[in-house]
């Protein structure tokens, strides 16, 4: 039965929902605004406090680092960066991930268990010896150098996500074909790929996201010439004291890649932060 | 022709079954072994040098261990390393638990929301700790201004007191990661059975002892997924730390990673790094084995 206290009750922890679902949003979400709205600010409007969260936007900032900056370098090197290890970790991860579903092969307990550890070790534990590496193979200071401990762990991840989504492709198909006469090459490349496309966008987003993201083995590997852009972020911090106008405007344009290809295809990189938990 | 027939029956020995996949796993199998295994070795192997970069090295057996017991700069860093992980994560997993529940509705605004509040785990780490970095500033922050505004004291400000530093950087990480949690556990909600509610609810049971008796156990697989990946990342911290305080005050946010990154790439005792570092990998072994063992045993992830 429905009382007037109970109604009170009711409308109240309604209430309460509603605000603590704002407290979240706002706590989420206020960083993000807060970096947006400065990098639009004038310089002398962000020393103002209270801050001023109506202002008249500029474009001044980004014209500066623009003009003054290796932006584009910067841009440019992050850009290779994350699309030759997503490159390398889909080539050596998809067919990987294929096998693991399909055979059953000596030592593919040890291998797996191997795939996930890297996501275990700690980045700082593996550069080191990486850096020492690299010095003797000559590629440190190069674009290379970074691609190839990316791969370490995005063809580990890869892997691991697409022996899970291949073997959610039933395998009756594929027996068939064999039985036509495909080589079991042949049936990978022709009917499991083309069935697994949500595996592949997943793989292939996380694996730019995860390599764009990179701090510490930018920061250990590249040079000046080949610093992508949170290197070239960080390095603008000294010079531009509080200059975080600026800063902001870069952090605007480091963001963007990231964060649009994950609204933009929001399910496959839910996907992909779970670990290809969920599907 | 010799060499002909050989290659020919290989191929015919490939081309029978399946067989041709094993060579699928080739290829990562040498990656790993070169590009993770080998580095792996050789810095348990270095970590019984005096090495330096530019210098020659110089065995020393178990030096760089003895030396490393009585450290306590690095004894300290682990201190460190521990407060941040459990504090961060267990508040991570209460806050998404909180979050999964609050979001639990079919509705367009709660789709929104639920997207909106991912961003901050797709966020570059580095440029959300300079943003922090920013929020916290002791005189220009806005974070610094409305905690004075409210009468809260924050000394010269909350990155900068020995006392409050650690927990600034563990807020930002449960700011990064709590959505994360949040998304795993929303999507054990929705998978949950019907059957136990109902029965639950011919017994008479109050909404709290569902949730206590009904919806906890029921979602403890997906809690016990949460927490390891969590734990694991967590245990890899090192951009916002880097970003927002640099390690100090003093040492004060100095989680392991940031010391052994100061030994090995600012000081350049690479044999001396590597002997932390061994330090490290053992705990994030023994956590890695943990998370395995999760993901083949709970019906979780693809495992076969």
């Amino acid at each position: 039965m429905i009382t007037p206290t109970s109604r009170l009750r009711g409308s109240l922890l309604h209430s309460a929902r509603i605000l603590a679902i704002v407290i979240i949003v706002v706590f989420e979400l206020f960083p993000i605004f807060w970096m947006v709205t400065t990098a639009f600010k004038q310089r002398i409007d962000m020393f103002v406090l209270p801050p001023q969260w109506i202002f008249k936007p500029t474009l001044a900032n980004f014209r500066y680092i623009l003009s003054t900056m290796p932006v584009g370098r910067w841009v440019l090197n992050s850009s290779v960066i994350s699309l030759g290890t997503m490159a390398l970790s889909l080539l050596l991860g998809v067919p990987a991930g294929y096998a693991f579903s399909r055979v059953h092969f000596r030592g593919k307990g040890v291998l797996l268990a191997f795939i996930l550890l890297t996501r275990a070790i700690p980045p700082v534990v593996i550069v080191l010896p990486f850096r020492v590496i690299m010095q003797r193979l000559g590629l440190f200071g190069t674009r290379t150098a970074v691609i190839l401990i990316d791969t370490v762990y995005d063809a580990a991840f890869t892997a691991w996500l697409m022996s899970g989504m291949f073997a959610s492709i039933p395998v009756d198909i594929e027996d068939a074909a064999l039985i036509d006469g495909c080589s079991p090459v042949q049936v990978f490349w022709k009917i499991a790929l083309p069935l697994s496309k949500p595996g592949l966008v997943t793989a292939s987003l996380f694996t730019f996201i995860l390599s764009w993201n990179d701090f510490l083995f930018a920061l250990t590997l590249t040079s000046p010439s080949t610093a992508t852009l949170p290197i070239g972020m960080l390095s603008t911090y000294g010079i531009l004291k509080q200059g975080w106008t600026y800063m902001m405007a870069l952090g605007c344009l480091a963001i963007v890649p990231p964060v649009f290809i994950s609204l933009l295809l929001q399910r496959y990189y839910v996907s992909g932060l779970t670990f290809g938990g969920i599907k | 022709m010799k060499i002909w027939t050989m290659t020919s029956s290989i191929r015919k020995y490939f081309n029978t079954g399946k067989r041709s996949l094993y060579l699928f796993v080739i290829p990562i199998t040498l990656y790993l072994i070169f590009f993770f295994l080998y580095p792996v070795v050789y810095e348990i192997y270095i970590s019984f040098f005096d090495f330096s970069l530019g210098s020659p090295k110089t065995f020393v057996g178990l030096q760089n261990y003895v030396f490393m017991a009585h450290d306590e700069q690095f004894l300290h860093s682990l201190v460190t390393t521990v407060i941040f992980v459990v504090s961060a994560v267990s508040a991570e997993l209460v806050l998404g638990l909180g979050m999964a529940l609050l979001l639990n509705h079919e509705s367009r605004i709660m789709g929104i929301i639920r997207t909106a509040i991912l961003i901050p785990t797709v966020f570059t780490p580095l440029v959300a700790g300079l943003v922090w970095k920013a929020l916290y500033h002791p005189d220009l922050g806005v974070i610094s201004y409305y905690l004075r505004l409210l009468g809260i004291p924050i000394g010269r400000g909350l990155t900068v007191e020995r006392s409050t530093a650690l927990f600034s950087v563990i807020l930002v990480d449960i700011w990064e990661w709590s959505p994360l949690v949040a998304i795993i556990i929303l999507a054990g909600l929705k998978n949950l059975p019907k059957e136990p509610y109902e029965a639950a609810a011919i017994d008479g049971a109050s909404s709290s002892q569902m949730f206590r008796y009904v919806t906890l156990p029921l979602l403890r697989p997906v809690i016990v997924v949460a927490l390891l990946i969590r734990s694991l990342d967590a245990l890899k911290v090192f951009d916002i730390i880097w970003a927002i305080t640099g390690g100090g005050p003093g040492t004060a946010t100095t989680v392991a990673n940031l010391r052994i990154f100061q030994v090995g790439v600012q000081q350049l005792r690479v044999g001396y790094a590597s002997a932390l570092s061994n330090v490290l990998l053992v705990i994030s072994v023994l956590a890695g084995v943990f998370f395995i063992r999760a993901l083949y045993s709970r019906e979780y992830g693809g495992v076969q």
